[in-house]
């Protein structure tokens, strides 16, 4: 559990401390739909679809910043478990390039594939113990269902973005990205395949600009 | 006799006939009612067969079907459960759709010919397959050969918007060539999403329908589809295929059955509908049953009944003659009997007229003649009371002429009694009623007794009260008189007389007694007749009239005489009389 969090905590921040010249803070909330779950005390999210719209439940939003930032050449990567016959974490942003490997973490066999428009693959049956990690590189931004051919029920997303400024928010909609680019950029919450909100901003050196969506 | 016999044959004659037309107009009644009633029966029958074949077939052909959708149910079930196709469906990644179910459908599309044919259970082998998104329109397969290839406008025929809820069975007429056309059964069966249980997609297979009768002997009958206006029945000649399509232009019922006259004579029609509530455009099943066999038969047998109708008919006017002979015996036996009987009337009322002429006639020819004897009897005696009277008889000559006068009374009491009892024959005499004195007319009678000349002695005893009876007192006094006589007459020298009367409830009684001889038993029956005289007294006078009349006009009166006994030197005669006081009832006249 340890190990995983700590590979998570590094794919979410190396990101951010890696930027130097990363200087603007956006602190703020996104309004979350209401639902009527009780509050997720151990951090399990389910994909769930209704009238063709994935989300996560209890609803969860991913905040990043939108604009023409440099590309980077090195090919970062992250991990998505599959554990427990569920995925961990269930929804996982990514910035393009960015090689996603699934190790399985459970003592049956798994086959992970995608038929998403953004990226289709199948990884195809493999065991607990295969080497090298089964990943994948995404190389096209957009939302990728993330399915496992033997158990029905497994199904995670992937956010692809084009975009190395992201965060996902707390329980409660609260988030952080720091370190951002100074000037004008618009800043977008995905909510669900179907719902992404967005706000146009407008970063100074050294601030910390407070923005609540919507 | 021989004059009423001739109407009486004919009426009988009549009466036959008549009783025969009856029995043989019910025999046909109910000769031509089992006639009609049989064939009735039959032509119900027959299409009642029939219709419950088609209905059988249909059935069969509704279960076939309903395995069809549970097994392709079942598979729909298994293809939503599969990440795969839901992940191609739900991705919008439709291309890989037919790729992914390839290897699920494979074996629905896999034709295990020899056994298909043979085979009692018919296997859901799949001619095509098509999935329909969730909008119910067909997803276009990459590579129509896996999947069974269609043509564009027969592909559009599938689509079903929204995509259904449930299973629905439809028919798809295609064409392979211009003459050739098939149609198969299309099922559609919605794919169900396991996670929010809507349908997302559906998967409609087509497969070969199940032809009707397949184990039918009769190969007459034929069976078809109408669907969309079209009729699908390969067998029929083009122009009764034109009369079954008018004829079927407007289902307005889901199954109806009726008759139908095709170029080949008429035929017996059913249909039902194949899919009932399907969103598909309904389609019928057809069967044609040719009616030829069935209204042959029925000729057959209309003739074999009416054979046997004429026959029953002939049987029943054997019976019906013989019933009716047997029935008018005794009608005959009662006309006879009436004539004879009539005539038997006839001939006593003719003898009774005759007689109560000769009546008459006798009885006016004893009055006339008891008047006709009066007269010269009368005439007779005068003349011998003046010879009497003549100066040169002698003393016996005298004697002689008083002798002769008497017999002249005689004969003139004889001719009296003769006038009243003829007068009684004849139903004439009538007694006045009125209230006489018993008593007194005894003592009269007795004074005249007493007063005869015969000089019998005889003692006279008299025991009576004042008794009043009702009658006339000169009939009376004659019966007294006529049974006084007689007790004199009849008595011994030395006898006694004894005369008692009394009341009795309603009657007098009057006894009259006399010693003397008794009446032997064997006359004793006899003594009351006319012209009869005991056989006792032959030296006694008497003409055998007195007892008669007494009794006669006893009887007149309303009572009896009677001889009470007759023994040890004791005759004893009874005579009653009604007390006066009836008078007024037996009043008017006594005949």
């Amino acid at each position: 559990m340890k190990f995983r969090c700590s590979l998570f905590f590094t794919a979410m921040f190396g990101l951010v401390s890696e930027s130097s010249f990363a200087q603007a803070v956006i602190e703020g909330r996104v309004e979350l739909p209401k639902t009527s779950a009780a509050p997720v005390m151990i951090k399990r999210y389910e994909i769930v679809t209704k009238d063709g719209v994935l989300a996560t439940k209890p609803p969860l939003a991913v905040v990043y910043l939108e604009g023409s930032f440099p590309r980077r050449n090195s090919t970062a990567e992250t991990q998505m478990l599959q554990k427990d016959l569920t995925f961990a974490p269930t929804l996982l942003p990514v910035q393009t390039g960015t090689r996603v490997a699934f190790p399985n973490l459970d003592d049956t066999y798994h086959n992970i594939f995608s038929l998403s428009p953004a990226k289709r693959f199948d990884l195809g049956r493999y065991r607990p113990e295969e080497t090298p990690i089964p990943s994948v590189v995404f190389d096209v931004p957009g939302l990728v269902t993330v399915r496992c051919d033997i158990h029905e029920h497994m199904r995670a997303l992937i956010l692809v973005l084009d975009t190395p400024y992201f965060a996902m928010s707390d329980p409660d909609g609260r988030f952080r990205l720091s370190g951002l680019p100074s000037g004008r950029h618009t800043l977008k919450a995905w909510l669900s395949s179907k719902t992404t909100l967005e706000r146009p901003v407008e970063l100074t050196r050294g601030t910390t600009l407070r923005v609540n969506v919507p | 006799m021989n004059s009423t016999s001739a109407p009486a044959k004919s009426g009988l004659l009549s009466f036959r006939i008549k009783l025969l037309g009856v029995m043989m107009l019910v025999v046909s009644g109910i000769t031509a009612l089992g006639l009609y009633l049989a064939q009735r029966q039959l032509a119900t029958n027959a299409e009642q067969d029939l219709e419950r074949e088609f209905q059988g077939e249909v059935a069969s052909l509704h279960s076939v079907q309903k395995m069809h959708r549970a097994a392709l149910a079942e598979r729909c079930r298994v293809l939503a459960r599969k990440p795969r196709i839901h992940a191609a469906l739900e991705d919008n990644a439709l291309d890989l759709l037919y790729p992914n179910a390839k290897d699920e459908l494979r074996d629905l599309m896999d034709r295990k010919d020899e056994n298909s044919d043979d085979s009692e259970v018919p296997s859901l082998h799949a001619i095509f397959y098509r999935f329909l998104d969730g909008k119910g329109t067909v997803i276009k397969p990459l590579n129509a050969k896996d999947v069974g290839e269609l043509r564009p406008e027969e592909e559009s025929q599938l689509t079903l918007d929204p995509v259904p809820a449930e299973g629905q069975i439809g028919y798809l007429l295609r064409r392979a060539g211009e003459s050739d056309e098939t149609i198969d059964e299309v099922i559609a069966m919605p794919i169900i999403s396991n996670e929010t249980d809507q349908p997302i997609a559906a998967i409609v297979v087509g497969v070969k329908p199940v032809e009707l009768g397949r184990h039918r002997l009769a190969t007459s009958i034929k069976s078809g589809i109408w669907l969309k206006g079209q009729l699908h029945l390969p067998s029929v000649a083009n122009s009764s295929q034109a009369m079954l399509a008018r004829a079927m232009a407007s289902p307005d019922r889901a199954e109806r059955s009726f008759r139908i006259e095709l170029n080949d004579g008429p035929h017996l029609l059913f249909y039902k509908q194949l899919n009932p509530n399907s969103r598909f455009p309904p389609a019928y099943e057809i069967c044609i049953y040719p009616l030829n066999d069935v209204l042959t038969r029925q000729r057959q047998l209309r003739w074999q009944i009416l054979g046997s109708g004429g026959i029953l008919l002939l049987g029943a006017f054997a019976v019906s003659h013989f019933a009716s002979a047997r029935l008018s015996t005794p009608v005959t036996k009662l006309a006879h009997d009436s004539a004879e009987n009539r005539a038997e009337r006839e001939r006593a009322e003719a003898a009774l007229e005759k007689t109560s002429k000769d009546l008459q006639r006798s009885a006016r020819f004893s009055a006339n003649t008891s008047h006709q004897l009066k007269t010269p009897v009368a005439v007779l005696r005068a003349g011998l009371e003046k010879l009497r009277t003549h100066e040169n008889l002698t003393c016996e000559g005298r004697e002689e002429i008083a002798v002769l006068i008497h017999q002249t009374f005689r004969i003139t009491s004889i001719i009296e009694d003769l006038l009243l009892l003829s007068q009684m024959d004849a139903g004439r005499l009538q007694i006045a009623f009125s209230t006489v004195n018993l008593s007194h007319l005894l003592e009269a009678q007795m004074d005249d007794l007493s007063a005869l000349p015969d000089g019998v002695e005889a003692e006279v005893e008299s025991d009576c009260g004042d008794v009043h009876i009702a009658g006339e007192k000169h009939y009376v006094a004659l019966i007294i008189q006529n049974l006084l006589e007689n007790a004199r007459k009849y008595n011994r020298p030395g006898g006694r007389i004894r005369i008692s009367c009394r009341e009795e409830g309603d009657w007098a009684i009057l006894m009259i007694g006399n010693t003397g001889r008794s009446i032997p038993s064997p006359v004793r029956e006899h003594i009351f007749e006319r012209f009869h005289r005991g056989c006792v007294g032959e030296d006694i006078a008497g003409h055998g009239l007195g007892l008669n009349l007494a009794r006669e006009l006893a009887r007149l009166h309303g009572g009896d005489l009677r001889l009470l006994r007759s023994d040890e030197d004791w005759t004893e005669f009874e005579v009653r009389f009604r007390l006066s006081r009836q008078v007024a009832m037996i009043g008017g006249r006594v005949s």
